[in-house]
C-alpha cells in the first residue's frame, strides 16, 4: 500500500505515547496506590505515625503524684490534669532532656510553653459560669464577684478562683 | 475543478479502511477504557452491602454525641486544636450553642468555635434583637461524620482522600493538592483547607493516638461524657450499648451520606 509509510510512522508515534505514559505513570503512581482502593495505602501509616500530645493523667501523676493522689481523690477529679494545663507531651521531653525534673519553675522559664500553669480563674470559667444552654446538674456560679460577695468576701478585678478554691480538689482552702 | 486523492482508491476500499482501522483502534483502546469504564459501577454498586461486609471484617468505629450532657465549656475544642496543631480560625471539632425564644425563634452561635467557653454572665439574658428571655436552649458539638457514603471522597481528583477499613476518613497529606472540592463537597462544613501545609484537613477521630490504644482527644477531654467513642462492631462495647439504649439521629439525613457519628438529643432544629 502506497501510504505504509505513514501508517508505520503513526503506529509508531502512539506506541512512544503510550509506552511514555505507562512510564510516567508507573513513576508519578506509589507503589501501593490502589491496593485496598483509590488512595495510597501506606498513608494510613503516615496518619498513625504522629506522636500523642495529651500523654493523660496517669503519666501526669507519674511524677506529680501529689497532686494527682489529692486530685483522684477529690471531687474535681472528673477533669482531666490536660484539660487545664495543656497537652503535656512537650512537657516530659522537656523534663526528660533537661532532666530539670523537680524544678518546675525552671522548666516554666525556659519553656514557656511547655505546659499552661493555669490562670486559676479562666480555666474554671469554661465549666462553671452560668449559662442559659447549659444541663442543670454542675456546680454553676452566675459571675465570680456575685459568688465571692454571696460568701461574705471582697471582691476586686484581680479576684481568682483559687485564692479561696483548691483547684485540684475544689475544696475551700482554710 | 481542484485536484482529488488519486483514484486507485475505490470508495468501498476506502470504507472498508475506515471501518476495518476504525474498529481495530475501537478493540485496542476498549483494552484501556472500557475496563476502567466497567470497574467505576462495580465499585459503587450497593454501598450497604459493602459496608456489611466490612462489619464482619472486624473493627469499626463509631462516635456518639449525647447533646443532653454537653456543657459548651469548649474542652474538647481546645484539646482538638492542641491535640492535632489546627490552625487559629480553624476547626476540626466545634460547640454550637442553640437557644430558643418564645417567639419561636431559634439563635445559632458559635463563638470562635466554642474555644473560650460561651461565657454567659446573665442566666435570663435576652433575645439579641428584643426583650424576650430565652425558653430553652442547648449545645451541639460538631466533628467529621465520618461517613459511609462520602461525598468528600468522590470528589477528591488525585485518591487524597479515602476511607479505612475500621470506617476512617483519613486525607493523605501528599498526595492532596489542595484543590478544596473535598471542603466544598462536605455539607457538614467538617474540613478546611490548612494555610500551612496548603492540603485539605479534618477531624481523623484522633487515630494517631486510637490505633496506639487511646481515645481521640476530645472524647479524653470531654468533662461531661458527652463524647463516647468505641467499636460498634462488638456488641459488649461501651459505644454499643449506648447505640442498643438510646435513641439516636444522625446529622442531615436526608443527604444520605450515612454518617457514622450519631447524636443522641438531637433537636430538628439543629442542622
Amino acid at each position: 500500500m502506497r501510504h505504509a509509510a505513514h501508517f508505520a510512522r503513526l503506529v509508531a508515534l502512539l506506541v512512544i505515547v503510550v509506552v511514555g505514559f505507562l512510564l510516567v505513570r508507573a513513576k508519578m503512581v506509589p507503589k501501593d496506590f490502589g491496593v485496598k482502593g483509590h488512595f495510597r495505602l501506606s498513608a494510613i501509616a503516615d496518619e498513625a505515625a504522629r506522636e500523642p500530645r495529651h500523654i493523660g493523667s496517669d503519666a501526669c501523676a507519674e511524677c506529680h503524684d501529689d497532686i494527682g493522689a489529692a486530685w483522684r481523690a477529690g471531687k474535681h477529679h472528673v477533669p482531666q490534669c490536660e484539660n487545664c494545663h495543656g497537652p503535656g507531651l512537650l512537657h516530659t521531653k522537656v523534663v526528660a532532656e533537661d532532666s530539670t525534673r523537680g524544678y518546675p519553675d525552671k522548666i516554666l522559664t525556659a519553656f514557656p510553653k511547655a505546659i499552661n500553669p493555669g490562670t486559676g480563674i479562666r480555666e474554671c470559667r469554661w465549666c462553671h459560669l452560668k449559662t442559659f444552654e447549659r444541663p442543670s446538674a454542675l456546680k454553676y456560679i452566675v459571675s465570680v464577684q456575685q459568688h465571692v460577695e454571696q460568701h461574705g468576701g471582697t471582691y476586686t478585678s484581680a479576684s481568682r478562683c483559687i485564692d479561696c478554691h483548691d483547684p485540684h480538689t475544689a475544696e475551700v482552702k482554710r | 475543478m481542484s485536484q482529488l486523492p488519486p483514484d486507485d482508491v475505490t470508495r468501498r476500499a476506502f470504507l472498508e479502511t475506515v471501518a476495518r482501522t476504525g474498529g481495530q483502534s475501537f478493540l485496542f483502546g476498549s483494552l484501556f477504557v472500557n475496563t476502567a469504564l466497567l470497574r467505576l459501577p462495580q465499585a459503587g454498586t450497593d454501598a450497604k452491602a459493602r459496608a456489611e461486609a466490612e462489619v464482619g471484617k472486624g473493627v469499626i468505629y463509631g462516635f456518639v454525641v449525647d447533646t443532653t450532657k454537653c456543657i459548651g465549656c469548649g474542652s474538647c475544642v481546645r484539646a482538638c486544636r492542641a491535640e492535632n496543631g489546627v490552625p487559629d480560625g480553624y476547626n476540626r471539632t466545634w460547640v454550637e450553642q442553640y437557644t430558643f425564644y418564645p417567639d419561636g425563634e431559634v439563635f445559632v452561635n458559635s463563638p470562635n468555635g466554642g474555644e473560650d467557653g460561651f461565657a454567659d454572665p446573665a442566666p435570663t439574658r435576652n433575645k439579641p434583637t428584643g426583650t424576650e428571655a430565652p425558653m430553652r436552649g442547648f449545645f451541639v458539638p460538631k466533628l467529621c461524620n465520618h461517613c459511609i457514603d462520602t461525598p468528600c471522597i468522590q470528589v477528591c481528583p488525585v485518591g487524597a482522600s479515602f476511607k479505612t477499613d475500621e470506617g476512617v476518613v483519613l486525607v493523605d497529606h501528599e498526595r492532596c493538592v489542595g484543590c478544596g472540592y473535598c471542603v466544598q463537597a462536605c455539607p457538614f462544613g467538617s474540613r478546611y483547607l490548612n494555610p500551612e501545609t496548603g492540603t485539605a484537613d479534618k477531624c481523623t477521630w484522633c487515630h494517631h493516638r486510637v490505633v496506639r490504644g487511646l481515645l481521640p482527644a476530645c472524647v479524653v477531654s470531654c468533662p461531661a461524657e458527652a463524647r463516647i467513642f468505641g467499636n460498634v462492631s462488638d456488641p459488649q462495647s461501651r459505644i454499643s450499648r449506648i447505640l442498643a439504649t438510646n435513641r439516636v439521629q444522625v446529622l442531615k439525613s436526608f443527604l444520605g451520606t450515612r454518617p457514622r457519628t450519631r447524636y443522641i438529643g438531637l433537636d430538628s432544629e439543629v442542622i
